[in-house]
């Protein structure tokens, strides 16, 4: 693979001088997936992130998938994947002793990236007034399902919670069907990406003027920020818009090729010359009368239907993108997982990369979102082990002695 | 209030969401963004979604979906077709921090418009292209939908009705994802800049910010060799885990139990002590084998409750619930109202549309809250703006610019979508239903700013 990146334990240390994020001191206090994937995205852009766990361990180390389904703190591929680039260090912050670690740590830091639930900083006396008063150019990005105030404020989410209440649940699956969500965890990760954006704004601002703030980021308002047309249908109608009805003749719908998906977008609106239509799909039966405009498709959508299904049965999904695409005609196509990693576009870009890990070994991992020419993306170290780093941030950037070390272990604080 | 990106000025040459919606995160906070129209290339989010369905008269000074993608921007039109319009652009690039463009390459390569010309005229610009694929590589130039990047991506193959096809949801979805991204990559490279004086080239791809959020499957078949089945609303490790109906038309809960206490909270507000004595459903394991069972158990059981006091009653006992909110739900939310999520923003007089409330930001932020809305720009609103107040043109060019075509007020020929009558569409089952009083519920609700 291109781009392979060279495990480098001590890349904080000076680190890529080139990378767009050098220099900016982030301290992690993130679990699960929304907040470990704003950090990331620092971090793999050149941010010197902290990672503080709990001596328990973030969550996300217990969840699957596993490595070989092993379940171990060090094999939970999400937890790999959203940790890369970090050092990691473990803290109590229910004791004493912990929280003044974290005040000490908090003092030399541009921004805190914290997503518990809205009660629980404050109930650890690390609401954004006091961390302020140890450093009044701090940015604090709390990510929470609902946001920092509000009625469902306290409101238990998961992502089909979010999805639901957050609007586009109500707009997604079979129209007499149950409403869907996407799989896996994508409200996670739209909070995540709009915590990093919101939280570098706020640094560009301090870089400027100096002043910190906190910024507050709802998952659930990620979700409705997203959603064409939906509030707004009502806004400018007082329509309510539902799931489509399944209307077969539609031409942009997802059909069955011999071997998997396609997605079909032959130019629609009222440009569409239909003889295209018929040219490109070489199917005989389509010329016809009954197809030849936008009102007779739909009084025949059923048999249109029947026709364009059988003729996308019997062709490779591949080979019509290709075609499509010959023509500008703006085709999609449904690719597995395995497709996605063995495609010549993705592989073309480098965008898989192979990191090793001391645990799970080289791995091929998702690289750079995108591309910047001139401070490149680098997974510059794979995801921390439980408190990997504990010795080296403490002896180093807080001046602790072995002794002192020796202590807070026995403590329990580390 | 002059936002946190106050000083920074964006060129966009943006369609429908990707970089439009991520500009508009930008302007938001304060960049001042320029977008730029083609009078003959018109946008399609112009001539649709029209207010009232009204497809009279300046049809594309009334399209929801711009005016959801271009708050608070300014507008100019160009032809870059014609020599003074390209350099006019150039001379805009000159002044800018940032260009903001998702063309396919093609079209980029075309006008001069890559990196390395702009840099020319601006050696600190920074420009970020937004492209289905990528700028580069053998599918550079394949022009791409939502549907279709979130297709390229893995994410539609793992999405959908278990037994069924894949399942897309009806919105360009990662036409956002991108857009998400795009902000970010933009705001690093604007720190890297404050830092270094060096500007830089962004390639975004939007299948690979797609991809870039769907990790566990490409990892789990990178190690494991495994791809896992469309599961629908089911989740590998908890269950009763769905949505469920409720009392009413197309009335829906999302239900998510992740333990045992969970498991009896849930059993008791839907009163069926019964089921919290079955040792099948005793623990997280045995629920899981039953998931089927319970999910048709639980339908039944939700089914005559009311979505908003279920949801409540849920939420009292720490069960995770949320009611499937529609378009309007989400408008007179009391939560959404009580954050003031939905802005009121005042349109152009000559639209003759009454202010209306949009959705803000996924953010806030305690210094340096968002600028006052003001609406997108209708057809060429700021062309006199931005020549003679930014680039120094005499006022007197104007008129001899738009007798010449390079600048513009009305579409050349474009034509605008129309909808059918609501009734219609209703008995279509393309809307759920709707309020002829909607003005006045909006209004009461949003009351126009003073």
């Amino acid at each position: 693979m291109s781009n392979a990146s060279v495990p480098n334990h001590h890349s904080y240390a000076g680190g890529n001088p080139k990378r767009a994020l050098d220099g900016v001191r982030v301290l992690d206090l993130t679990h699960h997936i929304a907040g470990p994937w704003c950090t990331k995205l620092l971090a793999d852009y050149g941010a010197d992130v902290l990672k503080v766990e709990p001596p328990s361990g973030d969550p996300a180390r217990g969840m699957p998938p596993f490595f070989h389904d092993e379940a171990h703190p060090d094999k939970s591929l999400l937890f790999l994947y959203l940790n890369t680039s970090k050092r990691g260090i473990t803290l109590d912050l229910k004791s004493s002793e912990g929280k003044r670690v974290f005040l000490e740590l908090v003092k030399d830091v541009d921004l805190l990236v914290e997503n518990y639930s809205p009660r629980v900083m404050p109930s650890l006396g690390l609401d954004y007034q006091t961390l302020r008063e140890r450093n009044p150019s701090l940015v604090m990005a709390s990510i929470s399902n609902f946001g920092q105030t509000g009625p469902y404020r306290d409101y238990k989410a998961t992502e089909i919670v979010s999805y639901a209440l957050g609007g586009l649940m109500y707009i997604f699956g079979n129209y007499d069907r149950e409403p869907l969500k996407h799989a896996l965890h994508q409200a996670q990760f739209k909070a995540g990406t709009d915590a990093a954006s919101a939280s570098l704004m706020a640094l560009y601002h301090q870089r400027l003027t100096g002043e910190g703030q906190h910024i507050d980021v709802s998952i659930q308002e990620t979700i409705a920020s997203t959603l064409r047309d939906v509030v707004d249908n009502y806004t400018y109608t007082g329509a309510v818009r539902r799931r489509q009805p399944n209307h077969s003749g539609d031409l942009t719908r997802l059909r069955a090729a011999s071997d998997g998906y396609i997605l079909p977008n032959p130019g629609i609106g009222a440009g569409l010359n239909w003889n295209t239509v018929v040219d490109f799909l070489e199917e005989p039966a389509l010329d016809d009368e009954r197809f030849a405009d936008a009102s007779a498709r739909l009084a025949n959508a059923e048999e249109l239907g029947e026709i364009l299904d059988r003729c996308f049965e019997t062709k490779k999904k591949a080979d019509m993108f290709y075609a499509a695409h010959e023509r500008r005609f703006i085709y999609g196509m449904v690719q597995s997982p395995q497709e996605v990693m063995e495609n010549p576009q993705f592989q073309h870009r480098g965008y898989f990369v192979e990191l090793a890990h001391p645990v799970i070994g080289p791995a091929t991992y998702p690289g750079a979102p995108f591309i910047m020419s001139g401070t490149p993306w680098e997974a510059s170290s794979p995801a921390p082990a439980l408190g990997e780093h504990n010795e080296e941030v403490f002896r180093d950037r807080l001046g602790y002695s072995d002794a002192d070390l020796a202590r807070l272990r026995d403590a329990g604080v580390v | 209030m002059a936002g946190p990106l106050a000083g920074v000025r964006v060129l966009e040459m943006g369609q429908l969401i990707a970089i439009p919606w991520a500009m508009k995160m930008m302007a938001d906070m304060g960049a001042q963004v320029i977008r730029l129209e083609s009078t003959l290339r018109m946008e399609s989010y112009r001539g649709d979604s029209l207010y009232q369905n009204d497809i009279s008269g300046e049809f594309w000074n009334r399209g929801g979906n711009f005016y959801e993608q271009n708050r608070n921007k300014l507008g100019i039109t160009l032809d870059l077709s014609k020599p003074q319009g390209l350099s006019l652009l150039k001379e805009l690039v000159a002044i800018s921090d940032v260009f903001a463009e998702n063309f396919t390459p093609r079209v980029i390569r075309n006008f001069q418009l890559e990196y390395d010309d702009l840099r020319r005229i601006k050696p600190d610009i920074i420009m970020v292209s937004s492209t289905g694929y990528g700028f580069t590589g053998p599918w550079a130039n394949f022009g791409a939908t939502g549907p279709a990047t979130e297709g390229a991506s893995g994410l539609a193959y793992m999405t959908g009705y278990a037994d069924g096809p894949p399942v897309l949801p009806e919105i360009p979805y990662t036409d956002y994802t991108a857009g998400e991204q795009t902000v970010f990559a933009v705001m690093a490279a604007l720190v890297h800049r404050l830092n270094t004086g060096q500007g830089q080239f962004i390639d975004v791809s939007q299948s690979q910010t797609a991809s870039a959020t769907v990790p566990e499957a490409l990892l789990d078949f990178a190690v494991n060799g495994r791809t896992e089945a469309r599961m629908g609303n089911q989740d590998p490790d908890m269950a009763p885990h769905g949505c469920y109906p409720c009392r009413g038309d197309d009335r829906w809960i999302a239900i998510a139990v992740a333990d045992n206490a969970q498991w009896h909270s849930l059993c008791g507000v839907l009163q069926q002590s019964a089921w919290a004595q079955d040792a099948r459903f005793g623990d997280k394991a045995g629920r899981l084998r039953h998931r089927e069972e319970l999910d048709r158990l639980v339908s039944e059981a939700t089914a005559g409750w009311d979505v908003r006091e279920l949801m409540e009653r849920l939420q009292e006992v720490g069960v995770p619930a949320g009611a499937v909110l529609d378009g309007k739900d989400l408008l007179f939310d009391k939560h959404l109202m009580e954050r003031s999520f939905f802005e009121v923003v005042s349109h152009h007089p000559s639209t003759g549309m009454p202010p209306l409330p949009y959705v803000s930001r996924p953010w806030k932020m305690s210094a340096t809250p968002a600028v006052p809305g003001r609406a997108a720009p209708v057809l060429g609103e700021h062309n006199e703006f931005t020549l003679v107040e930014l680039l120094g043109r005499e006022k007197e060019e104007l008129a001899a610019l738009e007798q010449d075509g390079v600048i513009g007020y009305a579409p050349a020929a474009a034509r605008p979508v129309a909808r059918p009558p609501l009734d219609e569409q209703v008995r279509q089952g393309r809307m759920q239903r709707y309020d002829i009083d909607f003005r006045e519920q909006v209004e009461r609700a949003y009351p126009p700013q003073q």
